[in-house]
């Protein structure tokens, strides 16, 4: 197997475009949720969410979700200093679960409320496959090419198969990310599973009351190491392992021991050679539900021990990005290793006595750091961690 | 490929058919097209009967799971038992398909249109997600390792078998369920003509093999129904939803070079060709281009069956049927009979917008 190294991120979030704005929003704590502006809130008991600011960059003809992922893919490929024939052979495997339903919503909610839309093109764009048809045709990439829809672990779940193409020597370079933009389906499923917090989301929390939903795009440029050497490419981490595993538990609820859970973070460790105790941090899926946090801390403390690692949740920040969230709490994780920093949980003030971690509350910390998680979990009982070690 | 993969059972629910590897083979050996043209300008679809399912799902099942969830857990189910599988004992899941649980996603928002926020159904939200099926899947047959759903136009199945036998031959999984689902559900059909229908047949069902490593089936004396020899997916030029003009087909080098074999070893292919004019002419121009100049006898499910995701792994099952019987489909046949020299089949798919698979199978092994 092949050792498979991050050389390009990009990043599209609630803080803006670029890699640096997420990464300084998320280093100092920011809390991005604010009052839904895309779609109509009213009669809802949650009416906030972490918008990506406005202007977006690309063509409007494209969907919202399309016009992230592409300005995210293309910065991570640019970052990357990938020359045309690389790109060219490049596999590409994105997570998606809107796909295009944004605009698809608002084509069928005016024709069932009496208006006659006038295009049908929002029709062709609605399914997750679009994303990676407009980023292939756009940026010329012609190898493997696959959509993933893992739910709430889509992103991840992309990185994961993206390195299994690398790892193999099937490709070289892999582009691999996950995009949504915030849907009306989404919001108002979430808001009747009751699951959506009226006030920015509190993950690890004593009272946290529930998760909050964001949109975003993020992309990272998998590399065969000996690639990345020979053309003199930054290596900014090594995707060291991943596990990826299922509940076969209940379509929403994890299990109650969080066994899948520790199962996937076993599995990135075995795959990456690493001891638990040589891991420092943990970007948790933290998604600030009560049932979640609890039963990710327990998983993460029958693999870790006791206090065993620093761990924050990046949804505290830019709310839960659906597809979009696990590669996007993957730059967080690999930004981490980079600067030896550990970013932190937002609005946690009174932290549950029942998560045995140190949430790292309000304030980043500086830590020396040689391997980090980042854990993805999702609707169907998907579970998925990725493993990043300093090169 | 690092390992061996063996194919080793197949459970479809579709409009021809439902069983395992027996009851595919009696339809292959006697097809007919279970395709009807529905009153209007709607595409012809090949639909499952009412009563299809009956009998092959219990009642808790039928009253918790969508008809498209229904179609994957029974197909699941049917492929473990052919494969004389007891359990799901470090069995992946890989689902392919290309429109998922519309009708639930539509029936979901239609509540909020009719009611407002009171008119949502929680339960309904979680199959407005992809990935629905296979949630339903895993759980129905205890399957807890990966559990991937990929999403692709025409080649959704294919490309879900393909990454399965990735999978198995890189021992990420000793075995794993491999196929795909979609459901021909009225409104889908609806808005398939709205959008110009592209002739293409359509269909509904679900499909999959059982691939495992031929140690672990050998170990445990499962009858080998034939081997997938090689694996190649990548992406053809051309725009969203559009065909290309040709094109070299790096899906198909992949395939071969897996296999290891040369372009005239392929005795016998089954094609992705359905009814839509364009893409099926650039499906017959890429595979010119990659095998010429040799043109192996082709045959297509499409047309029988109506297209749905199950179709990839169906065809997969089919080609290991022609390596046993060196017959293909009689209704589909478009020239030639497959040599009689041991060679190889190439399940072959093109979608619309570049998605392109390729994969290669042999008769098992003495």
């Amino acid at each position: 197997m092949k050792r498979v190294a991050v050389t390009g991120l990009g990043a599209v979030s609630p803080f803006g475009l670029g890699v640096k704005a997420y990464w300084d929003g998320v280093r100092a704590g920011t809390c991005a949720i604010r009052p839904i502006t895309l779609i109509e809130t009213e009669g809802f008991r949650c009416r906030i969410a972490a918008e990506v600011p406005d202007p977006l960059p690309g063509s409007a003809r494209r969907s919202r979700a399309d016009r992230l992922a592409l300005a995210a893919a293309i910065e991570a490929l640019e970052d990357a200093d990938l020359g045309r024939r690389e790109r060219r052979d490049a596999a590409i495997v994105v997570g998606a679960v809107g796909g295009g339903m944004l605009e698809a919503e608002a084509w069928y909610w005016a024709l069932r409320r009496g208006a006659t839309p006038s295009s049908l093109a929002p029709l062709r764009r609605i399914l997750p496959f679009a994303h990676a048809e407009a980023l292939a045709h756009h940026l010329g990439i012609l190898g493997p090419r696959e959509t993933l829809v893992a739910a709430c672990s889509s992103g991840a779940a992309s990185v994961a198969v993206a390195a299994n193409l690398v790892a193999r020597g099937v490709v070289p370079v892999a582009l691999a990310g996950g995009a949504d933009a915030l849907t009306r389906i989404c919001f108002m499923g979430f808001n009747a599973l009751r699951l959506l917090d009226p006030e920015p989301c509190r993950p690890f929390d004593r009272e946290r009351r529930g998760m909050s939903i964001g949109e975003g795009a993020a992309f990272l440029v998998l590399e065969d190491g000996a690639h990345a050497r020979a053309r003199g490419a930054r290596v900014y981490a090594d995707l060291a392992g991943h596990g990826v595993t299922t509940d076969a538990f209940h379509v929403t609820a994890p299990h109650p021991t969080g066994e899948g859970m520790a199962r996937a973070m076993r599995l990135a460790l075995e795959r990456a050679g690493v001891a638990p105790r040589e891991v420092g941090y943990a970007n948790a899926h933290g998604t600030g539900t009560l049932q979640n946090d609890r039963i990710e801390a327990r998983a993460l403390r029958d693999v870790f021990g006791e206090g065993g690692l620093l761990v924050s949740a990046t949804k505290s920040m830019i709310g839960h990005t659906m597809a979009a969230a696990g590669t996007l709490e993957a730059v967080a994780t690999v930004m981490a290793l980079v600067h030896e920093t550990a970013p932190p949980t937002a609005n946690l003030r009174t932290p549950d006595p029942e998560v045995a971690f140190d949430c790292v509350p309000g304030v980043a910390r500086d830590v020396a750091l040689g391997c980090a998680i980042t854990n993805s979990f999702g609707f169907g009982g998907q579970n998925v961690t990725l493993l990043f070690r300093r090169p | 490929m690092n390992r061996r993969v063996v194919l080793t059972g197949v459970g479809a629910v579709n409009a021809g058919l439902t069983g395992g590897a027996s009851a595919l083979d009696a339809y292959l050996a006697a097809p007919y097209a279970a395709v009807a043209r529905p009153p209007g300008e709607g595409p012809a679809v090949a639909r499952l009967a009412p009563s299809a399912l009956e009998g092959l799902i219990d009642g808790g099942e039928a009253r918790r799971l969508s008809r498209v969830s229904q179609l994957a857990v029974v197909a699941a189910r049917l492929a473990l038992a052919d494969a004389g599988l007891a359990d799901a004992e470090g069995l992946g899941v890989v689902i392919g398909t290309e429109f998922g649980d519309l009708r639930s996603t539509m029936d979901f928002a239609d509540g909020y249109l009719a009611s407002g926020p009171t008119g949502l159904s929680a339960l309904l939200f979680p199959n407005t997600v992809m990935n629905a099926m296979a949630a339903a899947t895993t759980i129905a047959i205890g399957a807890r390792e990966l559990s991937l759903t990929l999403n692709a136009p025409t080649v959704a199945g294919h490309l879900a078998v393909a990454r399965g036998a990735a999978a198995v031959a890189a021992a990420e999984v000793e075995a794993v369920l491999a196929g795909g689902v979609d459901e021909a559900d009225p409104y889908l059909m609806e808005m398939l003509r709205c959008l110009g229908a592209s002739g293409e047949t359509r269909g509904e069902g679900a499909a999959f093999v059982v691939l495992e490593s031929a140690d672990r089936a050998a170990m445990r004396g499962a009858r080998v129904l034939g081997e997938l020899c090689g694996a190649g997916w990548a992406g053809l030029p051309a725009r969203p939803h559009g065909v290309g003009r040709g094109g070299a087909s790096r899906a198909i080098a992949m395939a071969l070079g897996q296999a290891a074999v040369a372009a005239d070893a392929i005795a016998w292919s089954y094609l992705s060709v359905g009814g839509d004019a364009e893409r099926d002419a650039w499906e017959h121009r890429v595979l010119a281009a990659a095998l010429a100049p040799w043109e192996p006898p082709a045959a297509a499910l499409a047309p029988l069956l109506g297209q749905h995701a199950g179709l990839g792994a169906l065809a997969v099952a089919a080609g290991a049927w022609t390596a046993r019987t060196r017959q293909l489909p009689a209704s589909t046949r478009r020239r030639g009979v497959p040599r009689d020299d041991g060679a190889r089949a190439l399940v072959h798919g093109v979608a619309r917008g570049g998605s392109h698979v390729a994969l290669v199978v042999g008769p098992a092994a003495a």
